[in-house]
């Protein structure tokens, strides 16, 4: 089962009036439209509104998805013209350089200085990224490089497996009990 | 919850495809919020985090959003069940504005067909006659010959009082 499949299955849920499962599209997308969105707005700010509209418009167009192309790739698109429709709104102008939905994933859009940015959000972001930094590098090293290997390198299990020099299933307790040691620690801190 | 973690692990890298662990997470919210702080970690780890106020989670508001959105659509739909109920009453004003019409026929009808009888000049051949030759007249126009006045009057004052009782309901009915 790849993500498309995944997506699709969620998609096909809410075709079929499972409203509910468009909460766990919107849970797995909602960093990376933000991330997105950073390009285009400037204030930080308005940014959960803008990734909120971004949803609600997928939501509505959902009955017309076809599957003929990701729902990440489609949900990008989407992503991009809310935002500048959001800019036209705003009266200004959408950014000189543009990016493309193959760029999508490797985007980094963070560069820029936004305005209304909270000094107590941006310590926050520091702090969660500290911990989940600081978990992965006291890690044993067979968790290290399995969780390692999925979340930057995009692997298959079975590519991992072939690499660690063991078991489909091996791979996938590893990568579960990184996840479980990082959680441990980022749970009371989103919490608080 | 613990028993399902695994899974979900597995989910989100996209190697599980088992129907009951997404019936269960759709069902726990604690598993829900489990998905979306593994869903954080990759992100986080990938960058795509950075100069997000990673506290702001729209899943809520995004759901109630959707939720209105739905409502609405289904509300849209009400006025229709209230024009096919406002149907009625005007199938049924219709109804009686035509039982009146008919019977305001009926008597201009009659009242033609009693005039033609007791025309003096019946015997005049007219300009364009409508009987055919040899006297034959067509049955819808053939009275009988043993109406008296009397009877022509009486039918008249019949026909009207019916008119005019109707007339009446008419007015009486909302």
């Amino acid at each position: 089962m790849n993500e498309r499949e995944l997506d699709l299955q969620l998609i096909q849920r809410i075709q079929n009036g499972e409203q509910q499962a468009f909460s766990l599209l919107v849970r797995k997308y909602q960093t990376r439209v933000a991330n997105i969105l950073t390009r285009y707005v400037r204030s930080s700010g308005d940014i959960p509104d803008v990734t909120q509209e971004v949803f609600i418009k997928v939501y509505k167009s959902l009955p017309n998805f076809r599957g003929d192309s990701a729902f990440y790739t489609w949900l990008f698109r989407i992503t991009v013209n809310t935002a500048k429709n959001y800019l036209t709104s705003q009266s200004r102008r959408p950014p000189a350089s543009d990016i493309d939905a193959d760029e999508a994933d490797s985007y980094d859009g963070s560069g820029a200085l936004k305005d209304g940015d909270n000094p107590e959000a941006i310590l926050h972001s520091q702090d969660v990224k500290r911990v989940i930094l600081g978990v992965i590098s006291n890690l044993p090293n067979e968790l290290k490089s399995a969780i390692t290997l999925r979340e930057l390198e995009g692997m298959s299990y079975e590519e991992i497996a072939q690499i660690e020099g063991c078991p489909i299933g091996t791979v996938r307790s590893r990568i579960f009990r990184a996840r479980e040691a990082i959680d441990k620690q980022l749970k009371p801190l989103l919490e608080n | 919850m613990k028993e399902y973690s695994q899974e979900l692990s597995a989910l989100i890298d996209n190697e599980l495809d088992d129907e009951v662990v997404i019936n269960e997470l759709l069902d726990d919210a604690d598993l829900q919020e489990q998905f979306s702080r593994y869903q954080l970690i990759g992100d986080i780890m990938r960058d795509e985090g950075k100069g997000l106020d990673l506290r702001i989670d729209v899943t809520d508001s995004v759901m109630a959003a959707v939720a209105n959105e739905t409502q609405d659509k289904v509300s849209s739909t009400i006025p229709l069940t209230a024009v096919e109920n406002n149907v009625v009453p005007f199938m049924k004003r219709f109804g009686q504005y035509a039982i009146a019409a008919s019977v305001a026929a009926v008597v201009v009808v009659s009242s033609l067909m009693v005039n033609q009888t007791t025309d003096p000049d019946n015997n005049v051949t007219p300009v364009l006659s409508t009987v055919p030759f040899g006297g034959a007249a067509p049955v819808s126009l053939q009275t009988s010959p043993a109406q008296t006045k009397s009877d022509i009057k009486e039918r008249n004052e019949h026909l009207e009082a019916l008119l005019k009782d109707h007339q009446l309901q008419l007015q009486t009915q909302p």
